[in-house]
Parts: structure tokens; sequence; C-alpha cells
């Protein structure tokens, strides 16, 4: 799965915008009456919007995922063992759903845990800070028993210690083709400014 | 050789080592001498067979790492690239055993690496980067004398060879004083390694798994390191990262000049940046004067942690050792220090660090240094310390600042120091040492060597 990465990083740029546009609508052509009339709707606003400043295309997070700026993704879809699902929800009940102990990792902006298809699968995905497997091995000597009791379920796991850790991820990872993310900042960033604007209105409260 | 037992501390005698220490080359537990001197060699193997009879001639030079705390000879490093290794006519299945970065090579690499800009592969050095370099060859030794016997030997080695061809050639020496381009001493501060039979310098903090910087071994995680095939190849071997920087020493000292209006001024920015003052006293145990005694003492010159500067009033968070070994630094994200650390031997050469060079001109002297760094997983600890600690500063929380000494400057580039009762924001920091080159070399085991060497294929 993840070489989607290539896919998703080696966009056609060779066609220009009104090439892309047009095989836009040729797609669109036999989509239901009410997509079709929409995409004619928006089509001036934007074809203008990719022609005249095309957005910066997402960049590779390394070895699966895409990134913009500073943030990227990461989306696995897990098959779970027989009563994996029992064993995670419990854990996640527990925590009244409310994962606040990964904060110290530090470079984790969101996790969502998402049971699929009568749970068989889980559906995995977060925004992270940095490239793709910067960090795992850090995981790997200092969190390594939270990681496999979440990961308790989950078909074929070899245990994050393992040196095939990384590789069971990268299989089961899918490659996002689409991602925004509106805070640029880095988690760590986030937390300094905080901290700053906090003592920026301490100060002007003592000078008052 | 006294010389080598102080700087690796092993003033008493070495207990039993848990590694197989007559396997491992000596440059990876080895320090270099004080003084030290040597060359760097880079080859490149026009024929497999040409290039197997070359090792095998070689062999008798390559030290081992027994008895590593003393050496009376000169001593000679060899790396081989992947490129070497399909040169010397590896088979495909241990090809491919090998990590992705290595195979691919640094230059390949660059975008993981940060080496964009004036780093940018296409500004490097000739022989570097194209997949020629296959064979690297470091000597080291404590005289010019000796250094000149050894590279003598690999002469006559390589005389009347043909199929073997020399791409650079780099003689490199420690200047007065044991001082960098910069003129800072340097190479203090080296990982601690468990099971290699000496016991840590003061400061070195807890030893590290010897399979973090030695395949075969188990490393930080209980596991060894993924190993290339067949076991013969890989084990006791590992990886090193060959860098070649270039020294602005003009721009650095205008950046001085800029900022201190005193030699008293220009010395304690410089030695902000760092984190040692130039004699290589630490500034958390010298932080307002200087004190060389303690700089020249490997017992005492690295004995601190930062429990005592909790805010950087003494060693800034953005300085170059509080980066490159953060210790007990609260760091914003969880992290194992014990994880990217890398043995180095950095090795200067150059005309020696002059104070009055100002113009642009003297930023394009050739000076600088060439440094192995070495690990277990070298690479991926390379890509790791370039875009984390060194081109970041999020991880210890001071936002996008970058390393003042190896980092890749941006326009309008700061640093900050944590004073009271207010910070000082310095500007103009530019890259003071540019990239001109570099390769991944995989360092054999001496059976390694000589399975290379032999084996018909």
């Amino acid at each position: 799965m993840a070489s989607q990465t290539q896919a998703a990083t080696a966009p056609e740029s060779k066609l220009t915008a009104a090439e892309k546009v047009q095989q836009l609508r040729e797609l669109y052509a036999d989509a239901p009456e009410l997509s079709r009339r929409a995409l004619e709707n928006v089509l001036e606003e934007l074809t203008e919007q990719v022609s005249q400043t095309p957005p910066p295309p997402v960049e590779s997070a390394g070895r699966a995922g895409i990134r913009l700026g500073k943030v990227s993704e990461l989306t696995l879809i897990i098959p779970l063992a027989p009563g994996g699902a029992k064993r995670l929800r419990a854990f996640l009940r527990l925590l009244g759903g409310n994962l606040n102990g990964a904060d110290k990792v530090g470079t984790v902006h969101d996790m969502r845990f998402v049971f699929l298809d009568n749970d068989t699968k889980l559906l995995f995905a977060t925004a992270y800070d940095g490239d793709w497997d910067a960090y795992i091995d850090d995981f790997a000597t200092r969190i390594p028993d939270y990681l496999d009791v979440l990961n308790a379920g989950w078909e074929g796991w070899p245990g994050i210690r393992s040196p095939e850790a990384k590789n069971y991820l990268a299989r089961h990872q899918v490659t996002a083709e689409g991602w925004f993310v509106a805070n640029d900042l880095t988690v760590a960033e986030t937390r300094r400014l905080k901290r700053i604007g906090e003592a920026v209105d301490e100060f002007l409260d003592k000078i008052q | 050789m006294s010389s080598i037992n102080e700087s690796a501390g092993a003033s008493v005698a070495a207990r039993a080592s848990t590694l197989d220490l007559h396997e491992i080359q000596a440059t990876v537990l080895r320090p270099r001498p004080a003084p030290y001197f040597g060359s760097h060699v880079l080859l490149r193997v026009d024929e497999p067979a040409a290039g197997r009879a070359f090792l095998r001639r070689l062999i008798p030079y390559v030290d081992s790492a027994a008895s590593w705390w003393s050496a009376t000879d000169p001593w000679i490093a060899v790396g081989i690239s992947y490129t070497g290794l399909e040169a010397l006519g590896v088979p495909e299945e241990s090809l491919q055993s090998f990590p992705e970065a290595f195979r691919k090579g640094m230059a390949a690499r660059a975008r993981q690496l940060g080496d964009i800009g004036v780093n940018d592969p296409k500004n490097w050095d000739q022989a570097y980067g194209k997949g020629e370099v296959h064979i690297g060859l470091s000597a080291f030794s404590d005289s010019e004398e000796s250094r000149r016997r050894i590279l003598g030997i690999a002469r006559e080695q390589l005389a009347g060879f043909s199929g073997v061809s020399v791409l650079a050639m780099q003689d490199f020496g420690a200047q007065p004083g044991d001082r960098n381009s910069l003129g800072y001493k340097d190479g203090i501060d080296q990982p601690a390694i468990e099971g290699i039979g000496v016991d840590p310098l003061p400061g070195q903090g807890e030893s590290i798994k010897a399979g973090e910087f030695i395949l075969g071994y188990p490393g930080e995680s209980g596991f060894p390191l993924p190993m290339p095939q067949p076991d013969i190849l890989g084990r006791n071997g590992t990886y090193v990262g060959f860098r070649k920087y270039q020294s602005r020493v003009g721009a650095f000292n205008r950046f001085l000049q800029a900022h201190g209006s005193t030699e008293a001024e220009r010395e304690l920015l410089a030695a902000k940046l760092v984190g040692r003052w130039r004699s290589g006293a630490p500034l958390v145990l010298a932080p307002d004067v200087d004190n060389p005694t303690l700089g020249s003492d490997p017992q005492r010159n690295n004995d601190f942690n930062y429990a005592r500067d909790l805010r950087g009033r003494q060693a800034p968070f953005g300085c170059h050792i509080r980066r490159m070994n953060p210790r007990d630094t609260k760091l914003t994200r969880l992290t194992d220090v014990k994880l990217h650390r890398l043995i180095r031997r950095g090795t200067t050469y150059g005309p020696p660090y002059d104070p009055n060079a100002l113009s642009e001109e003297d930023d394009e002297v050739p000076r600088g240094a060439y440094f192995l760094f070495i690990s277990a997983k070298a690479m991926a600890t390379m890509e790791f310390l370039q875009q984390e600690w060194i081109n970041d500063g999020n991880f210890i929380g001071i936002g996008d600042e970058r390393d003042p000494i190896i980092g890749l400057q941006e326009e309008g580039a700061t640093f900050t120091i944590p004073k009271d009762p207010v910070r000082r924001l310095v500007r103009g920091i530019e890259t003071f040492n540019v990239l001109r080159g570099g390769e991944y070399f995989f360092m054999p085991s001496l059976s390694a060597l000589k399975w290379l060497a032999d084996s018909q294929r």
C-alpha cells in the first residue's frame, strides 16, 4: 500500500491546468445530473484557482503518507484478530475515549480509532509533525508497552520492539490523496506560542 | 601510546570486552591520536577482480579494535559504498539486504538530509555523489612521519595496479592546540558504548548498547538491528556517513565582529554558539570566563549535565553541543537521546584558524573538516539529526532556529541567547560550514573484508 505514496507525490504535472479541468469534465460526464450541474457551477472559480495561483502540491512524508509544511498525515487500515476489537474498545473506553496520555509524544496533533466492517478492521488516522519514521525507534524504547497494549488486537502485529514493526506499519498504511492543514505550526511551536501569549498577558497586566 | 590512552580515558588496564574486538575495525572504537595526522583516499574500482585483489593487499594494514585503546603503529580504516559493493561483484541477494538509504547513497537522500541550497549535491566537489566513490580509505597516525610511511605502503599496493583508480586524496591533521578550522578544540564528547572494555569518561553518561553502533549485537530495543547478509558480511560491521565541510572562516569572523565589540565579548559569543569555550571548557562548568586547564582535562571537560542550567542561561538551548547531545535537557518530543548518538571522527584539513581572516576570499580558502559519523544505523541517525536536531529547533523548544555551527541557515536566521532579564536575539547567522561532499560507506569486519576479497563470483 505504501507504494501509493509515489502516485500521490507525482501528480500528472505534465498536463496543463486547462487539460486537467477538461479531464475532470469528461470524468463527470456520466456522473448523476446533480453532480454535473454542481461542477458546472463551480467550474469557472475552480479553473481560475488552479491556473492562476496553483497551491503548493503536497510533499512525501517519507516512507508513506503526505505532508503539507511541517504536518504529515498517516492513515492505517489494520485487519483485526478475533477478539481484537473487543480488547481495544475496552482499553479506549477505560480512558473515556480520550487519549490525552499521547500528549507527551509531542509530535501528535490528533488521532482517531474507528472500527470498520463489523469490528474486523481498524481505521487509525493521525496528523503528526515531521517525517514518517523519525521517532518510531524512540517510541519502541520509551513507551513500548502502551503501543503493544493498543496494538494487541492487530492481526500479525510483531511488537513495537521488533525490527519488523516499521515494515508492518508501512504495509498497512494508505497514503491520502488530499490533505488540508489549517494549523501549519508544529505541536511544539503551538505550545511555545501559547506560553509566550500567556507571558505577554502577564507582563501587560503587571505594567498597568 | 599515551596520547590515545589519554583521549580515550583508558588510564587503567582495560577489562574484558564482550565484543569481538579482533573483528571490528579499530577506527570504530579508537579515537584519533593527539596530535593526529592522516589522509583520506577515495577510490573507484574499474575491474571487480582488481578491486578484490586490492582489498586482499590492504587487509594486513587494517587494524582491528583488539586493544583499540593503545596504538603503536598508524592504522587504516576501510569503507565500501553501495556502488563499491556492486563494483566488487557482491551477489544481488546480499546487495538487496542493505538498507535502502545506503543503497541509494547520500546524494540521493539529500531531501531527507536537508542537503539543499548551498549544500545541494549539485554543488559538491567533483568526486562525490555520482556513485563513483567505491572505496574510502582513512589512514590515522600520531606523526607526520608515520603518516607518510603508511601512505607509502598504500601507494606501493596501488602501484602498477590497473582496475582501481584514485579519485581524490586529502591530507588532514591536527592544528596547533588540537583546534579545528573555526578555532575550537573538538571531538570531546563521544557516546559511551557498552562492553568495549573501558570505563566511560566522567560525563559520558550511561553506556549505550553496542548494537546501536556495531552490527550483530542487541541494541537499545533489545533486538539486534537488521544486518546485511550473509552473516559473515554483516556481523561486526557498521556504517559510516562521510562528510566534507568547508569552513567559511571570513563569514564566521565577520559575524563575531558584528556582534561583539571587544575580544572578550567575541569569545563569549563564540562560546555561546558551541556551548564550550574554544579551549574545550564547557560553559556549564565555566559560565563567565574561559578555563583552559579545564578544557584540556579529559577527566573534567565533559563532566556535566544540564540540571544546573535548566533555562539555558549558561549553555543556550540552541548551542551546538546541547543539540548534538541534549543529555538531561527536557525535550518537547518523546525522545530517547541514546538512540540518536554517533561516534564521530573529525579530521581537520587546510590552514589553521585565523582570527583576522575577515574577507569573502577567506571563505573560499580550502579548510574545514572531514567527518566519519559511525553507527550501525548511521543513515537513519544522520537523517534524524539533520531534520530534527540540526536544521530545526522545535525539539528543544526554540522554534525554527538551527544549529549555528553546522546548520544550513536561511535568510534572516537568528540565534537566541537566554539571559536575565531578557534574552538576547543575535541576527546575521550564516551557514558557517558548507557541505562539499559526502558518501555512505559500509565498514566491514575484518572477516567480511576477507570474504569480500576472496569470494570468487
